[in-house]
């Protein structure tokens, strides 16, 4: 084996970790959009377009969601991301246990392989990224895959969310208080706090599905003394903080972004930090009945959580803000990660304003289950997330290669993808007012969105041309970009200050010193 | 809290050059510190559960392919075993570990929410059920259990004795009080083990009823985190009997070891006496 596949594939050190993170969820996200354009061909028009089973459109579905969320926003963002901004900005030479980190990534790639061979196995799973019984215990389909592959990249978050919270916790250098963490250190924090508090229910939840189907438990069948309830619940006491598992992370990253090119301290830090982080993570966990206002619940659990619901608007708007204050008077600098960065601002705004209808029960119980749901929830985490990732991998990638992306290949990409996003997710949301049903392979019945679906559909194919200009720049920039500086972006934050691009072994030349001024974001006052 | 910052960095700069010296067997020097360290036992773990668990399992229980299933247990099994081994090997010895103490609180709160799960879950059916035990519920052992509380709350007293006679230097002390613990958390699982096969056999099995699933799930999960704290006992014990101790691994053993304890207090109080 060459020397220098083995130090890949044997690596503990963090970086390379990180880029091991990127490459699997770049490869998941990739496949995930093929199923995307898949389902949109199949939608053009009434009638099969290129398949008239629909349990392979529901296959495509199934791995679209799962895919997305699981295998690529929550790898790139806790993985990847994670891995290779968390030592650097606190001044680490690595995360606290290297090999556990080694073992968190390699489970994903378990997990990430588990799922592709959804396409080489016979009756592949159908169940859609829910999983919901009686359906998942019934059907033809391999369930037992969808819950070892949420089982795995589970036990990986956990091993990565006990290191990288030691790591914080202990291996900040000297004189960095807490109060002078990145934005982006903060939320991963608080994004694995969750993780660790609710992905063990999900495994539950998948663990007595897979019993339920394969060894004869009876925790989901009503016939003897179970209830499909409990999975429901289970499932979205975990899904629901797992939004924020995603929001936290790239709302972070994107407040480095912007503090950087608008040459600006971030706004309300410790209201962002205290306020915006502590109070999402009080409130993660009681908002999850929002999912299941037509299930049959209870009015006190429906009514009270809809209360928390539209509470948890509170903390999620200040996000918001600290994020347009660090703006405020800022000189803005235009460059490709400050316009994903300006994208997920716009993209977050829409989604989280849609939200709001959704959380009213008595607006919901006609929204949901409509397009209404996947146009909110792909505006306000799909799409915003994925700009932040794109944006991020733009942001980082002069430090990752030591070479410079082509800056107008970059933003014709962005204009691209944003076009593209605004014309699915836009009439996504229309043709759900109409009362178009989601997860349908075929609408005969509701002809009055056919317009509507071809206008995704050619939108979809916008993104696809978006998304390819995007990737042939990170190839170009990798293989032929200009020599990067150490710091293109002037920014104050550690990673670019005090490590090479690309950092060595070890990260630093020399351990970083913290004087009593120092912050990430120490650009003066505003202009 | 700065003071012990400052300290583990200087055990970690430590760690590094001795991982880096161990790992790959390279001339030793100052050369390590410019090297990417490696170990290859991750990998081999990672390969050794996708084969172990979610082939194996599909291949059982999904495609009935019973060849194909042991197969893939067989090569994936030995692959976590020598991944463990290996591991143990780099890391217990020579790494010092420091944070692992401090690391095993937030996995306890994984663990316990697992736990919570699966006890909300049988809470549910139990306060829904029209009437408890639901038929089929065959008469439950009463004394065993109680012999089995015994078992495990003395072995948290004898991991405890282990562990202060490691930080008061008694290298045998350790090693007898270890052994102690292990020889019942041995009994612990056998007994365990011996209940469940004589409620099969009276016909109280997985799919009986709604408490069977409860019954089977929650005790089987905690039986199988006994075994893990055993395993990670053994992997204390193997390299302490040449003479390599690592004292902070040992506490947050014995860490996990009492969180199993604990729990097992709510099995049996939820489970067996309610
Ligand atoms: C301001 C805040 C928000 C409110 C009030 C809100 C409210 C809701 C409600 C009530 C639903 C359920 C609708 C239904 O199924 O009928 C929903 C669905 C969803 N939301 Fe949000 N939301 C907000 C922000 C977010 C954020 C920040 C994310 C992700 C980062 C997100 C991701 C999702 C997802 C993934 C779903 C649908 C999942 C599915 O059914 O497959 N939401 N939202
Ligand atoms: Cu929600």
């Amino acid at each position: 084996m060459g020397a220098a596949l083995r130090s890949w594939l044997f690596t503990t050190d963090h970086k390379r970790v990180g880029i091991l993170y990127l490459i699997g969820s770049l490869a998941a996200f990739a496949i995930a959009g093929i199923m995307a354009m898949l389902m949109r061909i199949e939608l053009t028009a009434i009638g099969p377009d290129l398949t008239d089973n629909p349990q392979q459109y529901n296959v495509w579905l199934y791995f679209h969601g799962a895919a997305m969320i699981l295998g690529f926003q929550i790898p790139a963002l806790t993985g990847f991301l994670a891995n290779y901004c968390v030592p650097l900005m606190i001044g680490a030479r690595d995360v606290a246990f290297p090999r556990l980190n080694a073992l968190s990534v390699w489970l994903f790639w378990a997990g990430i392989l588990l799922a592709l061979a959804t396409f080489v196995i016979p009756d592949p799973p159908d169940v859609m990224w829910t999983g919901y019984p009686p359906y998942a215990t019934r059907t033809w389909g391999n369930t037992a895959f969808y819950s070892f592959t949420v089982l795995l990249l589970g036990f990986s978050s956990i091993l990565g969310g006990v290191n990288f919270l030691t790591t914080v916790f202990y291996m900040r250098a000297p004189g960095m208080g807490w109060n002078k963490l990145n934005i982006f250190v903060w939320s991963i924090v608080v994004a694995f706090i969750i993780q660790l508090i609710f992905v063990p229910v999900l495994g539950t939840a998948v663990t007595m599905l897979l019993f339920d189907k394969y060894l004869g438990t009876t925790f989901f069948d009503p016939a003897n003394g179970g209830d499909v309830l409990i999975y429901q619940n289970l499932f979205w006491f975990y899904s629901h903080p797992a939004v924020y598992v995603i929001l936290l992370p790239f709302l972070g990253i994107t407040y480095e972004i912007v503090a950087t090119f608008a040459r600006n301290r971030v706004f309300n830090y410790k209201m962002v930090v205290y306020g915006g982080f502590g109070g999402v993570l009080l409130l993660a966990g009681e908002v999850w009945v929002h999912h299941l206002y037509t299930a049959g619940l209870p009015d006190w659990l429906r009514v009270g959580q809809m209360v928390t619901t539209l509470l948890i608007s509170v903390p999620v708007g200040l996000l918001m803000i600290g994020l347009v204050g660090t703006l405020y008077r800022g000189s803005i600098e235009y460059r490709t990660p400050m316009l994903y960065a300006l994208g997920v601002i716009f993209f977050f705004l829409i989604g989280g304003l849609t939200g709001i209808p959704n959380a009213i029960a008595s607006l919901d119980l006609h929204l949901q289950d409509t397009y209404f749901i996947p146009g909110h929830f792909h505006y306000v985490m799909a799409v915003a997330g994925t700009f932040a990732i794109f944006g991020a991998v733009y942001y980082l990638f002069p430090k990752m290669t030591g070479r410079m992306y082509h800056e107008s290949t970059g933003k014709l990409g962005f204009w691209l993808t944003f076009i593209g996003m605004n014309l699915v997710f836009m009439p996504m949301m229309m043709a759900g007012i109409e009362g178009m049903p989601r997860r349908y392979y075929d609408y005969a019945q509701f002809p009055q969105v056919e317009g509507l679906q071809q206008l995704m559909t050619f939108g979809a194919f916008v993104i696809l041309a978006g998304s390819l200009v995007t990737l042939w720049n990170w190839v170009q920039g990798a293989l032929r970009g200009a020599p990067a500086p150490a710091n293109p972006w002037g920014s104050r934050s550690l990673e670019w200050t005090a490590a090479p691009s690309p950092p060595p072994p070890g990260n630093f030349p020399q351990p970083p010193r913290l004087g009593p001024e120092w912050s990430p974001y120490a650009y003066g006052e505003r202009a | 809290m700065a003071q012990q910052r400052a300290e583990f960095d200087r055990e970690f700069s430590g760690r590094l050059a001795a991982a880096a010296s161990q790992g790959e067997g390279h001339a030793a020097g100052e050369a390590h510190a410019h090297e990417w360290e490696t170990s290859p036992w991750p990998l081999v773990i990672s390969a050794g559960i996708l084969l172990a668990l979610p082939l194996a399992f599909s291949f059982r229980f999904v495609y009935e392919q019973p060849l194909a299933a042991v197969l893939t247990l067989g090569i994936g099994t030995p692959l976590i075993v020598a991944g463990i081994v290996g591991w143990v090997r780099e890391g217990l010895g020579g790494e010092a570990l420091g944070l692992s103490p401090a690391a095993m609180p937030w996995f306890i709160l994984a663990e316990a929410l697992i736990f919570l799960s699966f006890f909300a879950t049988y809470w549910v059916m139990r306060l829904a059920a029209p009437e408890w035990p639901p038929a089929g519920t065959v008469a439950l052992p009463r004394v065993v259990p109680l012999v089995m509380t015994a078992i495990l709350v003395s072995s948290s007293f004898t991991i405890h004795v282990a562990e202060a006679r490691l930080a008061a230097s008694d290298q045998r002390g350790f090693l007898r009080w270890l052994v102690v613990t292990i020889a019942l958390g041995v009994a612990f699982v056998g007994l365990s083990a011996a209940e469940w096969r004589e409620l099969m056999h009276e016909g109280f099995t997985f799919s009986t009823n709604a408490y069977s699933t409860a019954f089977f799930s929650i005790t089987g999960f905690h039986a199988a985190h006994v075994v893990v704290g055993l395993g990670i006992f053994v992997a204390l014990l193997l390299p302490a009997l040449r003479g390599r101790l690592n004292e902070p691994f040992t506490r947050s053993a014995s860490l996990y070891w009492h969180f199993v304890d604990i729990v097992w207090l709510f099995v049996v109080s939820q489970v067996y006496y309610w």
